[in-house]
């Protein structure tokens, strides 16, 4: 019984740790060096909301959060390797 | 007819995700990965089932090996991290690959980028892989030696 | 004893849940601290292969949850995740982005020729 309710309790700060570090990684994007850290700072955002998903779907205990997850890790990936490539040639294809 | 790789691996795909083992869904998923396969793969090439039981089990033996270097380098790099001096040596490094075929090598650059700590940069026309390592000052001699143990493996699985 | 399986599956699932967002931390850490994009690369990458996938090993471990998505959600990520990194870091060397800090480049050599 008390074990249920620390990890209730280990979710919900693990959930605003999570936001707490999108926040920073937005910040960086903004003030970024160059525009590969940018690109980095988007990827890194990418997987973090996809962590922050798990930990929803983890509270709720609804698994509809996961297909969000998997949609939202598959149009990651894609916009990370098409920016890269577009970055390098000025040019989609 | 489509390649029975590709078939049995989009059903079990398809499987995995809807999580519903009734008759009719499995029949739904086997039409569907069937039309899909011969979409994707139109090929005829022949898998030979007699070897496959040997090459799950290499299989298996690499995913373990794999999964104990990431765990290992990955702490090495949280300490890194967390250092507060910093102690990195970063640098790129030319490891040369004998793999023979391209599925073989693809495979062994993964492996080289998903350990933390090393990450394949360019790959040559020759094959060599540039690889950018945290730590740079022991030079070609330990990523080599951790290279070989897994092109074993990798040999083994692909053929 | 069905209790005590309960037990068991929860402190996996805490002790995932931990060093996961702890890992987390650190890769953005990373991200802040060290110098170059290059290096900054490889303590990004860690975040997905370590603390998502610790995070989802927890939902697979509690099991109310989709066990295959899960799966295949770990499985994703971790054959996208170099390949990702890879193509960020091939971009930054092929736009010429510098290495701060570097012993050694066997690829400028190799391409000066």
């Amino acid at each position: 019984m008390m074990m249920t309710q620390i990890l209730a309790m280990a979710l919900q700060i693990s959930l605003a740790v999570f936001i707490a570090l999108i926040a920073l990684c937005v910040w960086r994007v903004w003030r970024g060096e160059n525009v590969i850290d940018r690109l980095i700072g988007a990827d890194l955002i990418g997987t973090l909301i996809l962590g922050a998903l798990v930990l929803v779907a983890l509270i709720l205990r609804n698994s509809i959060y996961l297909d969000v997850g998997l949609v939202m890790a598959a149009l990651g990936f894609i916009s990370t390797v098409a920016l890269a490539k577009y970055i390098v040639d000025q040019q989609m294809y | 007819m489509v390649s029975l790789r590709w078939l049995l691996l989009i059903s079990v795909l398809y499987l995995a995700l809807t999580a519903d083992f009734s008759v009719g869904n499995l029949l739904v998923g086997v039409l569907l990965s069937f039309g899909l396969a011969w979409l994707v793969h139109p090929s005829k090439e022949r898998v030979s089932w007699q070897s496959f039981p040997r090459r799950a089990w290499y299989f298996a033996r690499y995913i373990l090996l794999l999964v104990s270097d990431i765990i290992l380098s990955g702490v090495g790099v949280a300490r890194v991290v967390l250092t507060p001096s910093l102690p990195i040596n970063p640098g790129i490094i030319a490891i040369p690959t004998h793999c023979k075929s391209d599925f073989a090598q693809a495979l062994s650059a993964h492996a080289l980028t998903v350990t933390p700590g090393e990450m394949v940069v360019a790959i040559g026309e020759d094959g060599t892989m540039y690889t950018h390592c945290l730590d740079a000052t022991h030079g070609q001699e330990v990523i080599l030696e951790a290279q070989r143990l897994r092109r074993e493996l990798l040999e083994k699985i692909v053929e | 004893m069905e209790q005590m399986i309960d037990l068991v599956t929860q402190i996996i699932a805490l002790a995932a849940v931990i060093i996961g967002t702890l890992f987390a931390i650190v890769g953005v850490l990373g991200y802040f601290r060290l110098p170059d994009v290059y290096t900054r690369l490889h303590a990004t990458g860690k975040v997905g292969v370590f603390g998502v996938v610790l995070l989802l090993l927890a939902a697979v471990d509690l099991s109310l949850l989709g066990f295959g998505k899960g799966l295949v959600l770990i499985v994703l990520l971790m054959i996208f995740g170099p390949v990702a990194s890879h193509a960020i870091s091939a971009a930054a060397y092929r736009i010429g982005i510098p290495m701060k800090s570097a012993i050694r480049d066997d690829l400028a050599q190799a391409s000066d020729r």
